[in-house]
């Protein structure tokens, strides 16, 4: 669950590339340079700001996890109203509100204090209109209904939330936010 | 180490090699596993593998612009495992997929040009898009990566 760890690779990139890549870049040179990274950034980062009035503005992650908290809430509200999607819709349910949780770590990481509002059956970002608690029954019909398309809309909306961010948030963030933002692309259009 | 236009740091450099290698694998996958799928999943095969080669050229370039040398392919690559029909084939292009994925991550990490943050995430974003269909058809539960590129 450590998404700090810049440059990690996986195993099973070993594996695939057992036969050795071999960068022409030394490979102690590197993994100094990727010792000395913060310092680095912060240099090259200094002109667009990206590091900078961190503590003077809310934490721009508290807006991804209480959006992820949303989609959550929207998936569940459209699996109520139409059981027979559950089986493309849960997936994402679950996807979101592991997202949210694991943005609420990031918040903490760096000693910020992660949103206590749990959203109700009604998701309150990116959507709009009312819509049916969970476990509401005949309510399929109304426009604003939890459904499928509208489900496509906010998590197509996290997504262009997450990846406004991506240019300027520090290394030590910018892999979990592209990690979800990513992901939300993915069920955008995979729900197309 | 950076000469001329040179504007990403060493590490950065060092990461878009490092991409540039697994992007070098990930094709090495595709032709062998092209070799086992059924004919109905060809065409998308072929398809990911010129995304694959296209990303490939880009950060050739991109590499040479910086005045550096691109890392060349390997001749051949260990599979996790034997690669023998169509599922084994499947499951080696996740496999790739998901590699790629990780490397495309660790560009975002490694680097804060703003450009190649932009472009890493988009190769990130369609990384994920191919490796959750070949997550399907293998079956793994969920196709969608949950942390595309998560180490």
């Amino acid at each position: 669950m450590n998404d700090a760890t810049a440059a990690g690779r996986r195993p099973g990139s070993r594996a695939v590339a057992q036969a050795g890549l071999r960068p022409t870049l030394d490979r102690r040179r590197v993994l100094q340079l990727m010792l000395a990274l913060p310092a680095a950034a912060t240099v090259v980062a200094g002109c667009s700001g990206a590091t900078t009035d961190r503590h003077d503005r809310p934490d721009p992650l508290l807006a991804l996890a209480d959006a992820a908290r949303a989609d959550a809430a929207l998936a569940a509200a459209v699996i109520a109203a139409d059981p027979t999607v559950a089986a493309r819709i849960d997936p994402l349910r679950a996807a979101r509100t592991e997202h949210a949780a694991a943005l609420d770590a990031e918040i903490v990481r760096v000693g910020g204090v992660p949103s206590t509002a749990t959203p109700s059956t009604a998701p309150a970002v990116g959507t709009t209109g009312p819509s049916a608690p969970a476990g509401a029954t005949g309510t399929a019909a109304p426009a604003p209904a939890a459904t499928v398309a509208r489900m496509r809309e906010a998590v197509a909306a996290s997504q262009r939330g997450a990846a406004g961010l991506v240019p300027d948030l520090p290394a030590e963030r910018v892999g979990l936010v592209a990690s979800v933002a990513a992901c939300c692309a993915t069920y955008a259009a995979v729900l197309a | 180490m950076s000469s001329g236009s040179a504007r990403l740091d060493d590490v950065a450099v060092g990461a878009l090699q490092d991409v540039l290698g697994t992007e070098h694998a990930a094709l090495w996958c595709y032709s062998l596993a092209l070799a086992f799928l059924p004919p109905a999943q060809v065409a998308a095969a072929r398809t990911d593998a010129a995304a694959h080669r296209e990303l490939r050229a880009q950060i050739e370039v991109t590499l040479t612009q910086l005045g550096q040398r691109p890392v060349s392919a390997q001749p051949a690559y260990a599979t996790p495992q034997p690669v023998s029909d169509a599922a084994s084939a499947a499951g080696l292009l996740v496999t790739a997929e998901t590699d790629a994925a990780a490397a495309w991550r660790s560009v975002l990490e490694r680097s804060t040009d703003r450009a190649l943050r932009r472009a890493g995430l988009q190769a990130l974003t369609d990384t994920a898009a191919r490796c959750a269909r070949w997550r399907a058809v293998v079956g793994t539960q969920p196709a969608v990566p949950v942390f595309p590129g998560r180490p």
